[in-house]
């Protein structure tokens, strides 16, 4: 296999978990993008070490760059972001055209706010396994954390998830006052 | 709408688009693979770390004629 074909294979076969971490990690999809891309750029110029690894070697060595990464990057970085997410920069969904549509947004929205109050590592965890399409034996891998540890954050963001949503759909007069 | 389906719906708004994840990777691959600099050695601190060492353990040695005026007396 060339050389551009094997890293057209890693970059497929990883890329949308590598982004969805960079997303738990800086919860705005651009910046995500950004490290994700440089993620590959460091896998691209590195390539002769990956290729004789096993499939989870592979993905150990690219989230062992991740995660140095974003140590490096995310701290002076994190006011930003974060008063990025308080002026509602995260992309929503289309307009809805119909009222089970409107629902629909709306509580995909509740999603995106309850995730991004999440403590970063259960929010990671969740990208990771929601949007990067992990389990959990993955995702331990990955992040170098025990699987019931993955499994473990995993249980409180969904039931996090869980009370947002089922305060939502209470009738308004019996949600609590905020 | 289930808590596994409002996830999923979630996941789809966070997703990048697949004319950005193309030109990522057309910007990665435009770059040289390898870059010609090879950069410092990465064993360059074992070999730093053993030198020093060695130097400290040999500065530290008393030479035979300090050694013998640097000896115990036996009393106090």
């Amino acid at each position: 296999m060339d050389q551009e074909a094997e890293f057209r294979r890693l970059y497929e076969g990883h890329r949308t978990a590598v982004h969805a971490y960079f997303v738990g990690r800086t919860a705005d999809r651009w910046k995500a993008a950004d490290l994700m891309q440089e993620v590959f750029m460091r896998v691209w110029q590195r390539l002769p070490e990956l290729t004789g690894k096993s499939a989870d070697g592979q993905r150990a060595w690219i989230f062992t760059v991740a995660r140095n990464l974003s140590i490096d990057t995310y701290r002076h970085d994190r006011s930003r972001a974060d008063a990025e997410v308080a002026r509602g920069h995260e992309p929503s969904p289309a307009p809805p055209s119909a009222a089970s549509a409107v629902i629909a947004a709306e509580r995909v929205a509740i999603v995106g706010r309850a995730i991004r109050r999440l403590p970063e590592q259960q929010r990671t965890t969740l990208a990771m396994a929601a949007a990067g399409g992990l389990n959990s034996t993955e995702i331990a891998a990955a992040l170098g954390v025990p699987a019931g540890t993955v499994r473990y954050r995993l249980s409180l963001a969904r039931r996090a998830i869980a009370t947002a949503l089922a305060d939502y759909d209470q009738p308004p007069a019996l949600r609590e006052p905020r | 709408m289930s808590i596994d389906d409002a996830l999923a719906a979630w996941a789809a708004t966070i997703h990048l688009p697949a004319e950005t994840a193309a030109d990522i990777y057309q910007r990665i691959v435009a770059t040289p693979a390898n870059p010609r600099s090879p950069g410092l050695n990465p064993a360059w601190w074992r070999h730093f770390a053993a030198d020093f060492a060695d130097r400290m353990i040999t500065s530290t040695q008393l030479t035979p004629w300090a050694a013998g005026r640097c000896a115990p007396t036996g009393s106090a």
